[in-house]
């Protein structure tokens, strides 16, 4: 035999009789650590929600229609909900249209990231620089008091719709400009060739770009406000303006009535699974948040000197809106932070404010981390499952947190440990577990479009060079998974951070999170203190998504690969 | 022996599927020759495992690769495009097809580096695919090819919309190639091509 025969006889061999598989190359690891997650999330959350009507035993569901309470609570729920969506959407809409006729502007990409920050920026934080701008001692109230002698109440449904506007309409106009900027460039080199006017452009290309993902963010809006916890305790001012979250809170924490709150949970769950359910059986949850990943096209910029201006105009008075109340967090926590850190001249750092920064820290590092994981083990399944049922399965496990109270689900989880659950820091894991839960939704739709991003040609070369499992991940998905990976887990984290629910249920008083402290201080009117807890939590925030930011970046190059800014299009950083 | 035996497939929407039936020995090359749209690549993906056939039987040395994953076939392929992993230097792409875990010894590293330099393209590994012009690139996914060291070449158009320099070039690589005694099964539009690479004509 030749030398090119024993050669060929080789390479059979070797390739018809398996040699050393790659590490995690067998299919079961993509599908089963994925399901066993996504299961154990729908059976935690199943499990919670059941525990609670276990031991409550619910009450006369005919309360709901009875009870004035729980009618008043419901319909301001939903009501609230409708507003804000309604106002939220009419600000993103022209918002979202302009950023797509202007796109080079300078300050265009800080808008943007200012945009998406909303998404994590602590709700109870960005209350207190809406009560200096808005509130009765506020800037813009004394502005419109002297010049227009109106006056305004910041409290009651006014603070709450505008708090949900404060955080929703730029998280839409975000989403919106997306899809507004994948239209197709055909298209937009035909409107742009015809030279159409602004009516006919938004007949022609921009409605049909935003109308397919128009009821998806609804949805999404719709069920972030009703399920909005800490805007609506504090700037919900009475029980005139209490929402299904509020109500179930006080049922659990004042009036220890939990059969009432599992009823009021499953009012929830009815109605924003009805909603998710409608949106997901028509395909509109595709792309529910920014990704930068889109390029944006270089449409034609506002044709006419008037336009422009009315253009600038617009996104000035916008970009007012969003600034203002952070401006505030910032003059208002400024002179306080010496003091906040080094109480009476003291050299020694403020325990209070160091051991809730840790406590926060110690919740919201792993939340982001577990969150991140399942997220991405979720994806993996969901992906590689041919099975139907497995695919629903993870696409419930996805949406299912949006929908169940945490509070609900803490308490849940809680009477079903309590035999096993004893010290506060037990309570703290639950509370880490449910922050994780409640990030995945967000952190699982950034990571899907990037692990989804290798096309069909790579599939198959991989397939063919037998580049599988573990060394799939690390030559072909990490390089483009490091920078959204990282963007994921500073979301997750930083919603976690944030977290003013869970925690003021399961957290002791004297073992604060950052949250908890700011609103503590609130409530004691220690304003100049509270302004540096807020300032000190978004420094916080921002301090971790620059550290995301720098993990996310290659620091040198590693083995053969070298990074490449251009041919894979991996997303800019907050 | 490469045999290719009733192999029957059509897609969902097609009214009236393909039958391929050919063989071809180790050393030749068999080009596959036929309109747009007459199957040539659907054979290709075939061949490779990327479509699964209604029926029939691919044999290579009497043993049946119908059940087999792409990665164990013997076979490797190029394209016309997209052969390389456009985030991967022309180094790691060549040596993900020597180990799929780029592990790569010195001699490995050797190997590629002689390569590089036998395609004129030396002091180009550490380039992005994104840096090279089309006839470069064809050369690194037929280098990744050769030194992948499998019997079988699957050819989907590689050499159209190259210029002349490049097509000498890659048809003399391949040329090399069945001397050596590679089998190629050759997808192409061009009668240049298959008169100086083909032994035999498979019409669709």
């Amino acid at each position: 035999m030749n030398n090119l025969a024993k050669r060929q006889q080789h390479s059979l061999r070797s390739h018809l009789t398996p040699g050393r598989p790659a590490p995690f190359s067998r299919p079961g690891w993509q599908l089963w650590p994925g399901f066993a997650i996504a299961g154990a999330l729908v059976l935690l959350s199943l499990a919670g929600l059941g525990a609670l009507v276990w031991e409550a035993s619910l009450p006369d569901i005919s309360q709901l229609w009875q009870s004035r309470y729980l009618r008043t609570v419901v319909s301001f729920t939903i009501w609230q909900a409708f507003l804000s969506v309604l106002l939220s959407l009419l600000v993103a809409i022209p918002i979202a249209r302009i950023l797509a006729r202007q796109p080079a502007f300078s300050g265009r990409a800080f808008l943007l990231r200012l945009m998406e920050l909303s998404l994590v920026l602590p709700s109870i934080v960005a209350v207190s620089g809406l009560v200096s701008v808005y509130g009765r001692q506020g800037w813009f109230t004394g502005f419109a008091s002297d010049w227009f002698g109106a006056s305004w109440n910041l409290y009651g449904i006014n603070g709450i719709v505008l708090a949900h506007v404060f955080f929703n309409a730029p998280l839409a106009a975000r989403i919106l400009l997306q899809a507004i900027e994948g239209a197709p460039p055909s298209q937009l080199r035909v409107a742009a060739q015809l030279g159409l006017g602004r009516w006919w452009y938004w007949r022609a290309v921009e409605w049909p770009a935003i109308k397919p993902v128009l009821p998806g963010v609804a949805a999404l809006v719709f069920t972030l406000c009703f399920t909005s916890f800490a805007i609506v305790m504090t700037l919900g001012g009475g029980p005139a303006a209490t929402t299904i979250e509020v109500a179930i809170y006080q049922s659990l924490r004042f009036e220890f009535d939990s059969g009432q709150a599992a009823l009021l949970a499953m009012v929830q769950l009815i109605i924003c699974g009805f909603l998710w359910w409608l949106a997901a059986r028509r395909g509109l949850t595709a792309s529910l948040l920014p990704d930068r990943r889109v390029a944006s096209h270089r449409t034609k910029a506002g044709s006419s000197l008037r336009a422009r201006f009315a253009d600038g105009t617009i996104l000035g008075l916008f970009v007012l809106f969003l600034v203002m109340p952070l401006l505030a967090i910032l003059i208002r926590g400024l002179p306080g932070m010496g003091s906040a850190f080094f109480p009476l001249g003291s050299f020694a750092v403020n325990p209070a404010l160091l051991d809730a920064t840790m406590r926060s820290l110690a919740i919201a590092l792993p939340a982001g981390l577990m969150s991140v994981c399942a997220a991405l083990l979720i994806l993996a399944c969901g992906t590689t499952s041919k099975r139907p049922a497995i695919t629903r399965l993870t696409d419930v496990a996805a949406y299912l947190p949006l929908m169940i109270p945490p509070l609900v689900l803490g308490t849940g989880l809680f009477l079903l440990f309590r035999p096993s659950l004893g010290s506060s820091n037990e309570g703290l894991v639950l509370v880490t577990l449910i922050n994780a839960m409640m990030a995945l939704p967000f952190v699982l739709q950034m990571l899907k479009g990037p692990l989804g991003s290798l096309d069909s040609a790579s599939r198959q070369q991989a397939d063919q060079l037998g580049i599988l499992g573990w060394y799939r991940w690390r030559w072909l998905h990490w390089p483009r998974m490091r920078k959204p990976l990282a963007l994921a887990m500073a979301y997750g984290t930083g919603l976690s951070l944030g977290d003013f629910g869970v925690i003021a249920l399961f957290g002791t008083p004297g073992q604060p999170t950052l949250p908890v402290l700011l609103y503590q201080q609130l409530g004691s009117y220690r304003m100049d203190a509270a302004a540096a807890t807020g300032l000190w939590l978004v420094l916080l925030l921002l301090v971790l998504f620059s550290v995301f930011n720098r993990l996310g970046s290659p620091l040198h190059k590693t083995g053969l690969a070298t990074k490449s800014p251009r041919s894979v299009p991996e997303p800019e950083h907050a | 022996m490469l045999e290719v035996r009733n192999l029957v497939f059509a897609y969902p929407d097609q009214e009236s599927p393909w039958n391929f039936d050919f063989t071809v020995e180790p050393g030749q090359c068999i080009a596959v020759h036929g309109a747009s749209g007459s199957g040539k690549s659907t054979l290709m993906n075939l061949l490779a495992g990327f479509l699964e056939p209604q029926s029939g039987d691919i044999l290579w040395q009497d043993k049946s690769l119908r059940h087999h994953a792409p990665w164990q076939r013997p076979m490797t392929s190029v394209f016309q495009e997209h052969n390389l992993f456009e985030h991967l230097s022309v180094d790691a792409n060549i040596g993900l097809g020597i180990h799929p875990g780029l592990k790569l010894t010195p001699r490995n590293q050797q190997a590629i580096d002689e390569g590089l330099q036998s395609v004129g393209l030396d002091g180009f590994g550490k380039r992005l695919p994104g840096d090279l012009s089309g006839g470069q690139r064809q050369r690194v996914a037929l280098l990744r090819a050769i030194l992948r060291q499998q019997p079988v070449l699957l050819l989907d158009e590689p050499l159209t919309g190259l210029d002349s320099d490049a097509r000498d070039l890659l048809r003399q690589l391949l040329l090399d190639q069945k001397a050596r005694g590679t089998l190629i099964v050759l997808a192409s539009h061009d009668d240049e091509d298959r008169r100086i690479l083909a032994d035999n004509i498979y019409k669709l």
